[in-house]
C-alpha cells in the first residue's frame, strides 16, 4: 500500500476555491512581487543593474542555493529539518572535484555525487524514520562527522586543474548559464510532481498529521527515507554546480550554507510545521537573496550593514506571509 | 492591510538601505599609518628595545628534543596549509623537533583559545600561533609563557608581551606599497579601482587597507577609490561580490585588489567569466597555484605574497632558537635555516624579507 | 506524568553512565586529564555555553528554539564597548546596560513569536542575521579595549580558588532546576510544550510564559557576552559566532526533546560536561579538532538512539 490516494488524505491545491488558490500561493506572488520591486528600485538608481550579465548573474549565482532548496523543502514539508546540508554539499563537491581531476570520466564526476548524496540521506532517513530520533538530532550530528571528516581526509587543500568540460556551471544554452536551466527545470518538474503525483500528496499528508496518515494507510517511514533520498539527490546536482562554478574547489564546507538553504526554504512559504508551501516559493527567496546582495551593492549599503539589511528584509517578508494569512481568516 | 504591509516593507527597506548609506567607508582600521616613500627608500628603521614576553622558569631546552603545537587562525585553507608544509620541513631538517599542526575549522577566537588552551594543559614545549585577534588571544598566550612555553607568533601578531617573538612576513606598508604600485602600474594614474575583502574585522586586511589608503593618497594621488566588499573566506561568495563589482561600475572599474588568498583568484575568476581580461587589472595577494590558470592566459599580471611555506619554516626555526636560547632579547638578527640571517626589527619581530611579486615569468617555479 | 518523568530519567541514567565512561577512558589516555586545574579551566571554557543552555532548555521544552543567540552574545559585546568606551558611562552601569539591551533582544524574539505567530525557528533565524548585523554596523568592525583590572575578574579571575563565571554558572544552574523543576512556572513550560492548545485552555498564560522565557534567553546570551569580553579582554562584532549550534548540542545531547514537552535542567549540565569532557580530553590525548568534530558528532547521535532504544524496551 504505497499509493496515497485514499480518501483521508487531506486535499491539497487542486480542489481549492480561486479565493483560497491565491492564499496558497500567497508567499510565491510576494516573492515575485519583492523581486520586481527590488529590480525598479534599484535600476531606477544605477540602471546598470538591469545589464544583462547583471541579472544572469543574479539567477545563476544562487540557482545552487535554489536547487538545495527544493530538496530541503520537500524536507521541511513532510515535517524534518536538515541543518547538515551545508555540509554534505561541501563533502560531494569534494568528492566530484578529486573525481574529475584523477581522470575519471566527466559524466561519473558529475554522477557520483548525486548517488553519494543519496545514499547517505536514505541513511539519515532511516535512523530518523525507524529509531524515531528527531531529524535535527540526527542532522545536527551529521554536520558534525560530515565537516570534521572532510577535513581530516583532504587536509583543506584545494583542487585545481579542473578540466574544462567539466565545469558544468559555465556552460551555456542558448545564452542562458546552465545552473539557471537546471533551477527552472527542476523547480518546474519538483513543484508539478508534488501537486499531481501520488507520492506529491503523501509528502504533504505526512507534514501535514503523521498519524492520519498512517490511518490512511501511508508507510511513513519508507516514505520518510524516499523524501531524505531525494533531498540527498538534489543536494547532489547543487554540490555539482557549487563545485564547477569556478576553476578551484576549496574542499571544505561552506560557511552557514545550510541556514541560507533553510532560509530560502521557510522565507519561500515552505512551513516549518509541516504540511505545507510549494518549491516554487523556495526558488523565488533564492533568487531575492541574490538580488538583494546585489542590489545592496548598487545601493552603496554600507558593507557593514549588509547583515542587518538581510536580516529585516527576512523579517518583513514572513510578517507580511503572516498578515496575509490572518486576513484570509 | 496585504498592501499596506507590502507598502511597509518596501517603506522600512527603503528607509534602512538609506540610513545605512555611508558616505565612504573603506574596510581599514583606525591605527596610525606610515606609509613609505614613494620613489622606494626604505623606511628608517628605528631601534627600539625588546618589548616580548620572557616564560616563567623555562627548562634549559638546548639542543634537546621539543614537541610544538602549531596553532593557525583556521584549518583547511590553502594559505596555512602552505605555513604548516614550512614547519614540517624546517622540524624534519631540524630533527629534534616533533611539530603538529592543529586549530579551529572557522576562524573563530574562542575555538583557537580553546585550542591553546588545551595545549598548555597537555604540556607541549613551544606554541606557534597565527592570532585571530591580537588582544583576544593575549590572556592565553600569557598563561602558555608563565607555563616556561616558548611562544613565537607568525602570520597574525598578538600583543607584544603575549608572546617572545613574531615572525614578520613583511611590513604592511611594504605589503601596500607593491600592491598599490603594481595596480598604478597595470591601470595607469588616473584610474578607479574596487577592493574585495576577507571580514572587516581581520585584523591584518584591515591594516593593509589603511596603509594602502595612506599610500594611495600620498603617491598615487589621482588614483580613486570605489568601494570595499567583504567576502568572507568563500570562494563562491569572493567570486558573486567580484561580478557584482564589475556589472555595477562598468567601464570605470579598471582595478580589483584581492586582499585575502581565496579573494584573489575568485576576482580573476570574476573577471575571466565576465569577459574583461585586459580591461580590468586584478593584482592581489594569493598562493601562486591558484594564481596560474589566470597568470598564464595573461588576465592577471602580478601577485604579491611573501612565500608562505618560508614563513611557516622561519617561525619554527625562530622557535627552536628560542628554546635553544640562541635567539636572545636585544639580537639584531637570528639565524634561521636555509633562509640565512633574518633581521630583527621593532624590539621583537623578525622580518622575512620584502613581498614578492610573481609574474608569468617566474610562478611556474612555485609548488604551494 | 509520572511515566514520562521515569522515562526522562532512564535518559539522563544512561547518560551518567555514558559521562563515567568517557572520563574513565579519557582518564587513561592523558595523566593531565583528571586534575583539579585541568576540570577547573574547562569550567571556565564551558561558562559560556553552560548559561546560554539552561536557558535555551526552557525555550526548547517549550517547543521553541532560539537561533539567535549566538548573535545576542556579539551585539551585547560591542554595546558594552559603545556605552562604555564612546559614550563615556561608568563600566557597571555599560555593563547593567548591554545586558538590558540583550533582554530586550530577546523580548524582540518572544514579541514577534508570540504575537504575529512566527514559528520560533524562522524568527530567530531573521534576528540571527539581524543581531549581527546591527553589531558589525554599530561596531564599524573596530574593537573597544583597555578595560580595568577590576572587570576581568569575571572572566579571568577567581574567587576561593574556583573561576568566577564558574560560580555564576552553578547558581544558575540550581535555579533554572528549581524553576524548571518545581514552580509553576516550569510546570506551565512543560504545558505549553506538551500541548499548546490544551495548554490554553487550562488557563495557563502560554505567551506570557514564552515572552518571559525568550527574554531571559537573551539576558543570559547577554550576560555570557559580558563574561566572554571579560574573558578575552576585548570586543569584536563576530563573538558568539556559531555558538547557538555548541548550545542545542548540549541540550539535545542532554536529552530534552526538541519537539517540547520534555526535558530537564540536569540532562543539559550532563550534556554540557560530557561534550567538553570529549573536547578537552580527546585534544589531550592527541586527537586533532576535526577528529574531535566527528567524534561529537557521533556520540550526539549515539547517544539519542540508544536512550530511544531503551526507553522503547521499557514500553515494552
Amino acid at each position: 500500500m504505497m499509493t496515497a490516494s485514499s480518501p483521508a488524505v487531506p486535499r491539497t491545491a487542486p480542489a481549492m476555491r480561486p479565493m483560497k488558490r491565491i492564499a496558497a500561493y500567497g508567499q510565491e506572488f510576494i516573492l515575485l512581487g519583492a523581486i520586481v520591486a527590488l529590480f525598479v528600485v534599484v535600476s531606477f538608481v544605477n540602471p546598470r543593474f538591469l545589464g544583462a550579465n547583471n541579472i544572469s548573474n543574479i539567477f545563476a549565482g544562487n540557482a545552487y542555493i535554489a536547487v538545495a532548496a527544493i530538496g530541503m523543502s520537500l524536507v521541511i514539508i513532510s515535517g524534518h529539518i536538515d541543518v547538515a546540508v551545508g555540509s554534505l554539499i561541501g563533502v560531494l563537491a569534494t568528492i566530484s572535484g578529486t573525481l574529475a581531476v584523477n581522470g575519471y570520466p566527466i559524466w561519473l564526476a558529475w554522477l557520483v555525487p548525486v548517488l553519494v548524496g543519496i545514499v547517505v540521506n536514505a541513511g539519515v532517513g532511516a535512523l530518523i524514520a525507524y529509531l524515531r530520533i528527531p531529524s535535527i538530532v540526527v542532522t545536527l550530528g551529521m554536520l558534525s562527522i560530515l565537516k570534521g571528516g572532510l577535513i581530516s581526509v583532504t587536509a583543506g587543500a584545494w583542487i585545481t586543474n579542473l578540466p574544462a568540460d567539466y565545469l558544468i556551471a559555465q556552460f551555456r544554452l542558448f545564452g542562458i548559464p546552465s545552473p539557471v536551466w537546471f533551477m527552472v527545470i527542476l523547480t518546474a518538474l519538483v513543484a508539478f510532481w508534488m501537486r499531481y503525483s501520488g507520492f506529491g500528496r503523501t509528502i504533504y499528508a505526512i507534514g501535514g498529521n503523521v498519524e492520519a496518515a498512517r490511518v490512511a494507510g501511508i508507510q511513513v517511514e519508507r516514505s520518510t527515507v524516499i523524501v531524505f533520498a531525494i533531498h540527498g539527490a538534489f543536494a547532489g546536482i547543487a554540490a555539482v554546480l557549487f563545485a564547477t562554478q569556478l576553476q578551484v574547489i576549496q574542499s571544505t564546507v561552506p560557511p552557514n550554507l545550510e541556514l541560507t538553504v533553510i532560509t530560502a526554504s521557510v522565507v519561500g512559504g515552505v512551513s516549518i510545521l509541516g504540511g505545507t508551501g510549494t518549491v516554487i516559493g523556495s526558488t523565488l527567496a533564492a533568487i531575492l537573496f541574490a538580488a538583494i546582495a546585489s542590489s545592496l551593492i548598487f545601493l552603496n549599503v554600507s558593507a557593514y550593514w549588509l547583515r542587518s539589511v538581510q536580516g529585516l528584509l527576512i523579517l518583513i517578508t514572513v510578517l507580511a506571509d503572516m498578515a496575509r494569512r490572518r486576513r484570509l481568516r | 492591510m496585504l498592501k499596506r504591509t507590502v507598502a511597509l516593507a518596501l517603506g522600512l527597506s527603503l528607509g534602512v538601505s538609506s540610513a545605512a548609506l555611508a558616505a565612504t567607508w573603506t574596510g581599514g582600521d583606525d591605527l596610525p599609518t606610515n606609509p613609505l616613500a614613494c620613489n622606494g627608500t626604505p623606511g628608517k628603521a628605528e631601534a627600539k628595545p625588546y618589548d616580548g614576553g620572557v616564560p616563567t622558569n623555562a627548562p634549559d631546552r638546548k639542543g634537546k628534543p621539543i614537541k610544538v603545537v602549531d596553532v593557525p587562525k583556521l584549518i583547511g585553507i590553502g594559505y596555512f596549509n602552505a605555513t604548516s608544509k614550512g614547519i614540517a620541513d624546517a622540524a624534519k631538517e631540524l630533527g629534534n623537533v616533533e611539530a603538529k599542526t592543529d586549530g579551529p575549522t572557522q576562524a573563530n577566537i574562542d575555538q583557537q583559545i580553546s585550542f591553546i588552551d588545551n595545549y598548555i594543559t597537555s604540556g607541549v614545549d613551544g606554541i606557534l600561533f597565527a592570532a585571530n585577534d591580537p588582544v583576544a588571544i593575549a590572556p592565553v598566550l600569557k598563561k602558555a609563557l608563565a607555563a616556561g612555553i616558548n611562544v613565537v607568533g607568525y602570520d597574525a601578531n598578538s600583543q607584544p608581551d603575549a608572546r617572545q617573538w613574531f615572525v614578520n612576513q613583511a611590513e604592511f606598508n611594504g605589503i601596500a606599497k607593491a600592491l598599490v604600485d603594481n595596480m598604478a602600474k597595470e591601470v595607469g594614474e588616473d584610474a578607479s579601482f574596487a577592493i574585495v575583502t576577507s571580514t572587516f574585522t581581520t585584523p591584518n586586511q584591515a591594516r593593509w587597507i589603511s596603509e594602502m589608503e595612506a599610500y594611495q593618497a600620498k603617491c598615487h594621488p589621482n588614483m580613486k577609490w570605489l568601494e570595499t566588499v567583504e567576502a568572507q573566506e568563500d570562494n563562491v561568495l569572493s567570486f558573486n561580490q567580484a561580478t557584482t563589482l564589475i556589472n555595477k561600475h562598468g567601464d570605470d572599474l579598471k582595478g580589483i585588489f584581492g586582499m585575502t588568498s581565496v579573494a584573489t583568484p575568485a576576482s580573476a575568476e570574476a573577471v575571466t567569466q565576465a569577459g574583461k581580461c585586459g580591461k580590468i587589472s586584478v593584482v592581489g595577494l594569493a598562493t601562486p597555484n591558484a594564481m596560474k590558470p589566470y597568470v598564464e592566459k595573461d588576465c592577471v599580471k602580478s601577485v604579491v605574497l611573501w612565500n608562505p611555506v618560508d614563513l611557516g619554516y622561519a617561525a619554527l626555526q625562530v622557535l627552536r632558537a628560542t628554546a635553544d636560547g640562541d635567539l636572545k632579547p636585544g639580537a639584531t638578527s637570528v639565524k634561521a635555516g636555509k633562509l640565512g640571517d633574518l633581521q630583527v626589527i621593532n624590539g621583537s619581530e623578525i622580518l622575512l624579507g620584502a613581498p614578492f611579486t610573481f609574474t608569468k615569468d617566474n610562478i611556474k617555479d612555485f609548488d604551494f | 506524568m509520572t511515566a514520562t518523568l521515569r522515562s526522562l530519567l532512564r535518559h539522563e541514567t544512561i547518560l551518567a553512565i555514558l559521562l563515567v565512561l568517557v572520563l574513565a577512558a579519557l582518564a587513561t589516555q592523558s595523566d593531565r586529564f583528571f586534575t583539579t586545574a585541568n576540570l577547573l579551566n574547562q569550567g571556565r571554557l564551558m561558562a559560556e555555553v553552560g548559561l546560554v543552555a539552561l536557558v535555551m532548555t526552557f525555550v526548547i521544552v517549550t517547543g521553541g528554539i532560539d537561533l539567535s543567540v549566538g548573535s545576542i552574545l556579539g551585539l551585547t559585546a560591542i554595546l558594552l564597548g559603545v556605552f562604555w568606551h564612546n559614550l563615556g558611562l561608568p563600566l557597571p552601569v555599560a555593563m547593567v546596560l548591554a545586558i538590558v539591551a540583550a533582554g530586550i533582544g530577546g523580548l524582540i524574539n518572544g514579541l514577534i513569536i508570540t504575537r504575529f505567530k512566527v514559528p520560533p525557528l524562522i524568527a530567530t533565524l531573521a534576528t540571527l542575521a539581524l543581531y549581527r548585523g546591527l553589531a558589525e554596523g554599530i561596531s564599524q568592525a573596530r574593537s573597544v579595549r583597555g578595560y580595568p583590572e577590576w572587570f576581568f575578574v569575571l572572566g579571568q579571575g577567581e574567587v576561593l580558588g574556583v573561576p568566577t563565571q564558574l560560580w555564576i554558572l552553578g547558581a544558575l544552574v540550581v535555579i533554572a532546576a528549581v524553576v524548571l523543576g518545581l514552580t509553576t512556572f516550569g510546570r506551565a513550560t512543560y504545558a505549553t510544550g506538551a500541548n499548546e492548545t490544551g495548554a490554553r485552555f487550562s488557563g495557563i498564560g502560554v505567551d506570557r510564559t514564552k515572552l518571559l522565557i525568550y527574554t531571559a534567553s537573551g539576558l543570559v546570551a547577554g550576560l555570557a557576552g559580558v563574561i566572554f569580553v571579560s574573558r578575552v579582554s576585548t570586543t569584536r562584532s563576530d563573538m558568539g559566532t556559531g555558538l547557538e549550534l555548541d548550545v542545542i548540542t548540549a541540550v539535545v545531547l542532554g536529552g530534552t526533546s526538541i519537539f517540547g514537552g520534555r526535558g530537564t535542567i540536569i540532562g543539559t549540565v550532563l550534556g554540557l560536561i560530557l561534550m567538553q569532557a570529549l573536547k578537552n580530553g580527546l585534544a589531550l590525548s592527541g586527537v586533532k579538532g576535526d577528529g574531535t568534530i566527528v567524534v561529537i558528532g557521533l556520540v550526539l547521535i549515539l547517544a539519542i538512539v540508544a536512550s530511544n532504544l531503551f526507553s522503547r524496551e521499557g514500553d515494552g
